[in-house]
């Protein structure tokens, strides 16, 4: 049997599995309850939830492009396993205010949090409309990552579009099913599969090249002096940049909705315990940085037609490995893309619903809103498809410019749970000032002053919005205000 | 231990460890020798904070005077 077929075989027997644990976890569960399909009644158990939210870790970037950044950009992809160490870490002390007020007024999402707390519905529009949008943008790049590999692992036999399809088709039909509780249970296997795979086949590949790592790294420091030097001469980043991505990363992770969210799907000490190792799966990562350290100078970057197709390039034309290890590189990746894509399109579903459409229709029966949602689910899946397969470039242009802008919610975040005097319009007008000021810089001018990450420069102008505003703003009633600042404090 | 005060030395214990890590602080671990373990010295840098910040956390807990955070107000 050719090596393409055994890895098809594989990648396909790796997608039946993953359907099968995703719709047999949302089994037996009340189908009709808005509560299970949104936070899983709240309950969800300390081992789901650290492979729930390490699904964030695991994605295709991690496993595609982390090692294309190790490989073109050398020291610089060490923010990747700084700013997973750390960006967890705010939520010990919020997760468990955000859970506690969550239940006591049945909240599931960030905007029906912050309709709450400002009384406003327009700031739930407007998180609704970005978190939608962002999620899209967040999910392109997960099932383009899930397209590639299954076409580069059959050697081109699958095309672009049916491998998104097959794996992406599959993350809809559990999670519509089963919500939050099927996502997090195929989480655990996809999380284990990758965490092996990623170590197994990440160090063979640098024993195949260079014998050992130590041996690796010396030959990388001879030839390429300054790579693994940020700021260097050589160097493929600025210390400013280096540190405001990691900042920019760390502030905005917890402001994902699919993450922010996972507050209200567990008790207080299961987000301790799930902070407490969440540093470790950040060292899970490092294999993946040493494939992309180990392939300098034995690939030259014109080879290949992005750093991010360095992983499966090397496993399929540079190194000699059976065809099981592509089967196995093939089902990780999936695992990662899928493990995340599963999260984000359940999240989007729920922020979009919430925060949008029961604003504009406001006497939604809970049982119309979980039909939404489920119907959501495809709709976003669909979207996301699209997308992906035709995509277009003013489209892209608008999404990443939303993608950028979720960390503009943490001023709106942090200002609920310990200020009372931060205001609606203050809110409003820094998150859209906020997220110009980024896509700005990103994507229209040339460079942003002193290499400051356009996200960053976006917070600062968000901040000393809020701050101003709210100072000029005061006299509308916040009911809410005073009691989201003392619950659980 | 009040609860205010945890939360301090939560924050405060887990900023330092985060601030070797970006600059200016980093330029300390900003370079390629000593290989330690065989590995590049910022390389070393980052993944030896990593772990401290884990243990730092598993401290913490330890500490924490509430850890269910009962819901009485």
């Amino acid at each position: 049997m050719a090596q393409w077929q055994i890895a098809m075989i594989m990648m396909i027997g790796y997608l039946v599995v993953a359907l099968f644990i995703g719709v047999l976890a949302g089994r037996n569960q009340d189908k009709s309850s808005l509560e299970e399909f949104t936070t899983a009644k709240g309950n969800l158990g300390l081992f789901v939830m650290w492979f729930l939210m390490g699904g964030a870790v695991f994605s295709a970037f991690s496993f595609l492009g982390a090692p294309g950044w190790a490989f073109s950009r050398g020291a610089p992809a060490l923010y990747i396993i700084t700013y997973t160490a750390f960006a967890i870490l705010p939520w010990y002390i919020i997760g468990p205010k955000i859970g506690a007020i969550g239940r006591k007024h049945n909240i599931y999402t960030v905007a029906g949090f912050l309709q709450l707390r400002y009384s406003s519905r327009v700031i739930a529009m407007i998180i609704g409309i970005v978190a939608l949008l962002a999620s899209i943008q967040y999910l392109a790049t997960q099932m383009k990552g899930m397209a590639y590999i299954f076409n580069i692992m059959t050697e081109g036999r699958i095309p672009f579009w049916l491998g998104a399809l097959l794996s992406y088709g599959i993350v809809v039909v559990y999670v519509a099913t089963g919500g939050l509780r099927a996502a997090a249970w195929s989480d655990v296997f996809q999380g284990i599969l990758m965490i092996v795979i990623s170590w197994t086949v990440g160090l063979t590949i640098v024993n195949q090249l260079h014998d050992s790592v130590p041996n690796m790294f010396r030959n990388l420091t001879q030839d390429n002096p300054g790579f693994l030097q940020i700021g260097a001469e050589g160097s493929t980043m600025s210390t400013m940049a280096y540190t405001t991505t990691i900042l920019v990363s760390t502030i905005g992770f917890l402001m994902w909705p699919h993450l922010f969210s996972k507050s209200y799907a567990t008790k207080a000490r299961t987000i301790k315990k799930t902070v407490l190792v969440y540093p470790m799966f950040a060292l899970f990562l490092i294999p993946l940085l040493f494939v992309g350290f180990s392939a300098v100078n034995v690939i030259q970057s014109d080879q290949i037609g992005s750093p991010d197709e360095i992983l499966p390039y090397l496993i399929t034309t540079v190194l000699t490995l059976p065809g099981w290890v592509y089967g196995l590189v093939g089902a990780g990746a999936l695992a990662a893309a899928m493990s995340t894509a599963d999260a984000i399109t359940h999240s989007a579903s729920l922020e979009f619903t919430d925060g949008l459409i029961r604003n504009v229709k406001k006497d939604l029966s809970s049982k119309a809103t979980l039909l939404i949602m489920r119907i959501g689910v495809f709709v976003i899946g669909g979207l996301a498809y699209f997308i992906t397969v035709f995509g277009g470039q003013g489209l892209i242009a608008l999404l990443l410019g939303a993608y950028g802008s979720i960390v503009q919610f943490a001023p709106g975040v942090y200002g609920a749970l310990y200020s009372k005097k931060i205001t609606a319009p203050a809110v409003i007008t820094g998150l859209i000032s906020g997220t110009v000021v980024n896509y700005y810089f990103q994507l229209v001018a040339d460079a942003p002053p002193l290499d400051i990450n356009p996200g960053i420069l976006g917070l600062i102008v968000n901040v000393g919005l809020v701050v101003l505003i709210s100072a000029f703003s005061q006299g509308k009633e916040m009911p809410m205000a005073e009691e989201y600042r003392k619950i659980g404090s | 231990m009040t609860k205010q005060k945890f939360i301090k030395i939560y924050c405060l214990s887990l900023t330092i460890p985060f601030l070797l890590l970006v600059f200016p602080l980093f330029s300390i671990a900003n370079r390629e020798t000593p290989f330690i373990i065989g590995l590049p010295f910022s390389v070393f840098w980052v993944i030896f904070w990593i772990v401290v910040t884990f243990i730092i956390v598993l401290f913490l807990y330890k500490i924490d005077p509430d850890k269910d955070e009962k819901e009485v107000h």
